[in-house]
């Protein structure tokens, strides 16, 4: 398998504090990867990183064997933790937005989806609910045939019952063959669909494994969390 | 790709500025409308709110321009614009144009309104400005200025100045916006955005007036034509003499701006 994602010996530091001290680590084409780790051990800052949002930092980072840039950002899907439409904005602006900007934005799933979910199409976010707006960026971000779907806590904002609802959008609309990198706290209600794990601490990978082989060892991926940050509790 | 991100820059930026030329057209349609029912006291309460409109678009229009710089670079819709496919660069072009059109279109509405008022007043005084006319011509005053033909010249060249200024103001407030989203500043980047941006412009601005007066680097606009001249403005005899050595100062301080903005985007700016 091609690697999408190749991280070597990558630091960066802001002022005086050094948030990422060396990580590397590679993720595969196909796999559904865990990003996980207690607040601020650097998950943010190395997404950051790979989407393109961050360019001062030493070491290697290639995604798809390309520096971060114009063309990376063309084939990775990112949805970040925040809100970043403006709030003018309709469904049908952002689909037309996405639609402009990625060849890979697949318009006609988009509106079909935006209707599956009970969205307005010219309902303004600002008179949505966080539960809507949340729905229209995965939407936004999973009707792309991206390589690599890199999704920044995709259940943050969400509510208990619609969690596996989100989960399930992502397992369905990911483009085969594409890489998801999923960073999130949350890691009971989200740890069956990992193929693999990253733990982050203190800007260092001290977990890189196949979830299978954590089974094999009779224990799920929320204990051995658990397990290596214990001292953050 | 450009296109398409000027398509989009367009139609976001449009919602900051087009209520207030909505309700410019709104009041000139009320002006029209006392001309023609020759209702005074209404057409002269037209002007008045259009004089202040038009001060109000170019204002309203500086403001959306920052505004609109700010908000889709270094707020949440950060996230959504250095994410696009697309070079830093070709993000800072798409905003510079946009603005450049935007200022300029604001400028020109306020030329245009100013005409209507002036015709309205002319329609309304019933002659009487005329009359003032040529009680200026017989005094000997209108003498003492330029022809006609000199100041259509002037202002053509008043015109590019117009297009440089723009050009300055918008690499000066992009300049400003970006480092101050770095992360040093970007504690308080409203704070050191305007330190930043009174500061530089300050300075480069009385640089600039020194040049202006003391290059001797000229414009002369005569009946024959408009001609450089290696005479500083102070030193010229000719009625209109403009110093061109400050605004290519303060052209060329604007595009090492806008170089320094796009490589601030590029390497050092931090989305919070």
């Amino acid at each position: 398998m091609s690697k999408i994602i190749n991280v070597s010996d990558l630091k960066k530091s802001y002022g005086s504090k050094e948030v990422l001290k060396g990580v590397s680590f590679a993720a595969e084409s196909g796999q559904i990867v865990g990003l996980l780790g207690p607040n601020g051990c650097g998950k943010t800052t190395l997404i950051k990183i790979l989407t393109g949002l961050i360019k001062d930092y030493n070491g290697m980072v290639r995604i798809d064997n390309e520096e971060p840039g114009a063309y990376t950002k063309s084939i990775v899907a990112y949805l970040p933790e925040k809100s970043y439409l403006p709030d003018w904005m309709r469904p049908c602006d952002a689909l037309e937005y996405f639609a402009d900007f990625y060849k890979d934005f697949d318009r006609e799933k988009a509106e079909r989806m935006v209707n599956q979910f009970g969205l307005d199409m010219k309902q303004r976010l600002k008179t949505m609910s966080k539960g809507q707006q949340e729905k229209l960026r995965l939407i936004l971000v999973m009707c792309r045939k991206a390589k690599l779907y890199i999704l920044d806590e995709p259940l943050g904002g969400v509510d208990p019952a619609a969690r596996s609802h989100i989960l399930d959008l992502i397992i369905e609309n990911h483009a085969a063959d594409s890489t998801v990198l999923i960073s999130t706290h949350l890691i009971s209600d989200v740890e069956y669909i990992f193929d693999r794990v990253l733990m982050i601490s203190n800007g260092q990978v001290v977990i890189d494994s196949h979830v299978d082989e954590i089974k094999e060892k009779g224990k799920t991926v929320e204990e051995v969390f658990k397990e290596v940050f214990s001292y953050a509790w | 790709m450009l296109g398409k991100l000027l398509k989009h820059e367009f139609k976001h930026s449009a919602r900051y500025v087009m209520a207030i030329y909505a309700c410019t057209a709104a009041v000139l349609v009320v002006m029209a409308v006392a001309l023609l029912i020759k209702m005074t006291w209404l057409s002269v309460a037209a002007s008045v709110i259009l004089y202040f409109a038009g001060l109000l678009v170019v204002i309203m229009t500086l403001v959306a321009v920052i505004k609109n710089f700010y908000d889709s670079l270094y707020t949440n819709q950060g996230y959504l614009s250095f994410t696009l496919p697309v070079k830093c660069s070709t993000l800072l072009v798409s905003k510079v144009l946009v603005s450049f059109v935007w200022i300029i279109a604001s400028v020109v509405a306020l030329a245009l309104i100013y005409l209507v008022i002036f015709l309205n007043a002319r329609a309304q005084s019933n002659g009487e400005l005329g009359s003032i006319l040529e009680i200026l011509r017989d005094s000997g005053l209108l003498d003492m200025l330029p022809s006609g033909a000199m100041i259509a010249k002037a202002l053509v060249y008043f015109a590019l100045i117009l297009l440089l200024t723009v050009l300055t103001f918008v690499g000066f407030v992009y300049f400003s916006v970006t480092l101050a989203n770095t992360r040093p500043l970007q504690k308080h980047p409203k704070l050191f955005g305007f330190l930043i941006f009174f500061g530089s412009y300050a300075i480069t601005n009385s640089i600039g007036a020194k040049l202006t007066y003391s290059l001797p680097l000229s414009v002369t606009v005569t009946e024959t034509g408009v001609k450089l001249a290696l005479t500083s403005m102070e030193r010229s005899d000719a009625m209109l003499a403009f110093g061109i050595g400050g605004t290519i100062f303060m052209a060329l301080v604007a595009l090492g701006m806008l170089f320094a903005t796009g490589w601030i985007m590029e390497h050092k700016v931090n989305i919070k």
